[in-house]
């Protein structure tokens, strides 16, 4: 078994692509339309193209159960997932310039440094730097 | 519900951070906040562990033997042995394994030969090399240099990254 794809629930697809890959720097792996509403649709890191796609998909349209959760991680403050990066302040500096909202701001917990944002697509999104 | 309400009924903490998500405290950062106290109070372990993970990434194609880390950091052998891996969960030997079969996936990448790729991260031997690199990456590391030659031709797009 291979890792290959991993999900995140976004409320847009569209909205949500432009997100990633605008302000996340993120690239458009596939693109599939299933239906006239949904998409099959991921990115990768541009640092690891050939790494595990991150699928956005559209479960809080489509299954309640999908929104509730969500929701209540979100309000809650806790991320759905993270991702690596070098430098959290300049990440976090970068990515406030592009007038992303963080609940949690770069934070050095023991060995790693960590911060929250908001994806605008319903979930929080931690950056987190092994120290 | 407001702050006096709050105030006048402190139980109900948890639902309150909860409904003022994202303004002052939510439950994650009172879980950030928690996990600090309980796992991370101790400055001088963290700052010695933190210094010890720096050393070997900076050193890791030298001999970073478990000795010269400890007495760098004036603990004895096991003591350190056990700080480096309550905090990563890896032994400072594990660490450094890791992080050179990563650094030798770039030369490999790059089209350095297996035996100059293994001198170059620290290794010893092309023949430890080769046995630690396909148990940690399922290849064998001319099995994965040559896939990575085939993926990047066939890949469109992706063949600026071996130029």
């Amino acid at each position: 078994m291979k890792v290959k794809v991993i999900g995140i629930p976004v409320q847009d697809q569209s909205k949500a692509l432009a997100f990633y890959t605008d302000k996340l720097g993120f690239i458009k792996k596939h693109d599939v339309p299933l239906d006239e509403r949904n998409r099959w649709l991921t990115v990768v890191s541009k640092e690891e193209q050939e790494g595990t796609e991150i699928l956005l998909e559209p479960s809080p349209q489509n299954f309640e159960p999908a929104k509730v959760y969500q929701k209540a991680l979100f309000e809650a403050g806790i991320p759905y997932t993270q991702f690596n990066v070098d430098d959290v302040q300049a990440e976090f500096d970068r990515l406030r310039e592009l007038g992303l909202e963080f609940s949690v701001e770069p934070t050095e917990m023991g060995t790693v440094k960590i911060a929250v944002f908001d994806d605008t697509c319903g979930n929080n999104i931690q950056i987190v730097q092994l120290l | 519900m407001g702050l006096p309400g709050f105030l006048r009924r402190p139980w109900n903490s948890v639902r309150f951070s909860i409904l003022k998500a994202g303004t002052v405290m939510n439950l994650y950062k009172r879980e950030i906040e928690r996990i600090k106290r309980v796992c991370y109070s101790n400055d001088r372990q963290i700052a010695t562990v933190i210094a010890a993970r720096n050393f070997i990434l900076n050193n890791f194609a030298a001999a970073c033997s478990l000795e010269t880390l400890s007495s760098r950091h004036f603990t004895s052998k096991f003591h350190f042995l056990r700080l480096f891996k309550k905090y990563y969960g890896l032994t400072p030997k594990q660490y450094l394994t890791m992080k050179r079969i990563e650094e030798s996936k770039r030369y490999l990448k790059a089209g350095v030969s297996v035996a100059a790729t293994c001198y170059r991260v620290g290794f010893d031997t092309p023949s430890s090399f080769s046995t630690l690199f396909r148990s940690r990456t399922g290849f064998s590391p001319l099995e994965f240099q040559k896939k990575q030659f085939s993926q990047s031709q066939s890949a469109p797009g992706s063949g600026t990254c071996c130029q």
